[in-house]
């Protein structure tokens, strides 16, 4: 339900080519960096490992600057909503990249506190498994993102990205109508999409 | 050393203490638990260094209060620790320690938010480490470790399952 | 050729490459790229970015005072009058007559100043 939904018959014109090649070669990230994985993925934009060569130099932390959000670390409940803004507040096109396993599914934090998967909330593209993952494996994850990209088209329909605006908007409804926090709504809704047997609240 | 001072100056308000492999620990009584700790101020005891509590809820049904509210203190001067424990039970509330010990507004914000103690005098006594509406306390025994509801859906699906249940 | 290339060829090139330059740059951001680019503005997008958190103020305009704008424009006269004067002093002893103009010119800012001055555009503090 989550996934990136491509239509079977998705041809790719040369435009699309070219303009895919300029996408998936500027890559600049937004390091949402909030543990360990961050540590790897500074070895990883340092000179050995070396993500500049990738055109994905340029850290920009802010959403409006970037296009493609790393999330490297574990993401808490109470940080939930802030992520869902944030990737919200992205300009198009933009990716995600879910960086090591707390991210991908909670890691070894199968606890109240922690978000069991950042897919939960946002869609994703990547997963880079790993606690942490090696500076490689992230730079493989991203070069997977690249070649997801290459196969993309702009007259295809990022279906993902239109739902996920529908649940923040439900979301911000939530909150009002119930006077409840960002987190508590986010746990609302993620408590309906478990009883219908679905894991994400998008 | 600190607690030859305590038995001198303020005799009978230890009722257990223990120490082991050089780590010193009492137990007081909450009725003498202010004046305990202004002693400890007083001997250079001027670093609150943690509070924290424990939920025995075996204890709750033996009708002796539920918590141990924790403090850790280090005097600067000797470089001595001092553990000190309170037993309280289930809504009883602590004096706070905020006047003396600035650090204590935070520590006792934790304690409140994961326990459910309330700290009596206070200036901003609200959740620090979850969020505002967030339902429970969850360091107590009685609270699921994964929080209990969707947080970690038991028994749901992988996000990319498209809703099946395999 | 029967004259040598003008010295001014090169800035007609200079000119011709700008202009050039620029209006491609205008086509391709204005023609081209609105049919590259994905469009979907939402409310949630447009919103200003305050690192994820609700915004913490209604506006984050504060209050700014109108002195520094009036500081600024009082500055613009004056500096103006004050590049008019130095042509005028450089050639001042080929033309001893125009310092009748001169002098009206500065009357009449003189005046504007006297009026600002009553007016207590200059006091800094209210």
């Amino acid at each position: 339900m989550a996934e990136l939904d491509i239509n079977d018959a998705v041809v790719t014109t040369r435009l699309d080519a070219v303009v895919n090649w300029g996408r998936k070669n500027s890559l600049w990230p937004l390091p949402f960096g909030t543990a360990c994985c961050a540590i790897e993925f500074m070895s990883m934009a340092a000179s050995k490992y070396d993500l500049a060569r990738f055109g994905a130099e340029a850290m920009r932390f802010s959403p409006r600057q970037s296009d493609m959000m790393l999330i490297l670390g574990t993401i808490t409940n109470k940080m939930a909503p802030v992520l869902r803004t944030i990737y919200a507040q992205m300009a198009e096109p933009k990716w995600v990249v879910s960086v090591g396993v707390c991210a991908s599914s909670g890691g070894i934090y199968r606890t109240y506190a922690t978000l069991q998967g950042v897919d939960r909330v946002i869609p994703v593209d990547v997963y880079v498994p790993g606690c942490p993952p090696r500076p490689e494996s992230i730079l493989y994850g991203i070069m997977k993102l690249q070649e997801k990209i290459e196969k993309e088209s702009m007259s295809m329909r990022k279906d993902h990205i239109a739902r996920f605006y529908e649940s923040l908007a439900r979301q911000e409804t939530i909150q009002a109508e119930q006077g409840l926090t960002g987190q508590q709504a986010i746990r609302t809704m993620l408590t309906g999409a478990a009883e219908r047997g679905v894991g994400t609240i998008f | 050393m600190i607690i030859e001072h305590i038995d001198a100056q303020l005799p009978g308000t230890i009722t257990d203490r223990h120490a082991f492999r050089g780590d010193q620990t009492i137990v007081v009584a909450k009725a003498t638990f202010l004046a305990v700790v202004e002693l400890l101020h007083r001997e250079g005891f001027q670093l609150l260094v943690d509070i924290t509590a424990v939920d025995w809820p075996e204890r709750a049904e033996q009708g002796i209060g539920r918590f141990d509210v924790v403090y850790h203190w280090l005097n600067l001067a000797n470089q001595e620790r001092l553990r000190l424990k309170v037993t309280v039970a289930d809504g009883e509330t602590m004096p706070t320690l905020t006047g003396t010990f600035k650090t204590a507004n935070w520590f006792e914000r934790e304690v409140f938010d994961l326990f459910g103690i309330r700290f009596e005098g206070h200036p901003d006594m609200r959740r620090l480490v979850t969020w505002d509406d967030f339902p429970g306390h969850p360091l107590r025994k009685d609270f699921p470790l994964d929080g209990g509801d969707a947080f970690c859906m038991e028994g749901c699906t992988a996000p990319y399952n498209h809703g099946s249940r395999e | 050729m029967a004259h040598p290339a003008s010295p001014f060829l090169s800035v007609l090139i200079l000119l011709l490459v700008a202009a050039v330059t620029a209006i491609a740059i205008l086509v391709l951001s204005g023609w081209v790229l609105p049919l590259l680019k994905p469009n979907n503005p939402q409310t949630a997008k447009l919103r200003p970015y305050e690192c994820g958190v609700a915004p913490l103020q209604v506006g984050a305009r504060h209050k700014y005072s109108v002195k520094f704008y009036l500081t600024a424009m009082l500055f613009i006269l004056f500096d103006v009058e004050a590049a008019f004067l130095l042509p005028w002093a450089v050639n001042y002893r080929h033309a001893l007559w125009t310092f009748g103009a001169m002098l009206s010119f500065m009357a009449t800012l003189l005046v504007g100043f006297i009026y600002a001055w009553g007016k207590g555009a200059f006091e800094w503090e209210r």
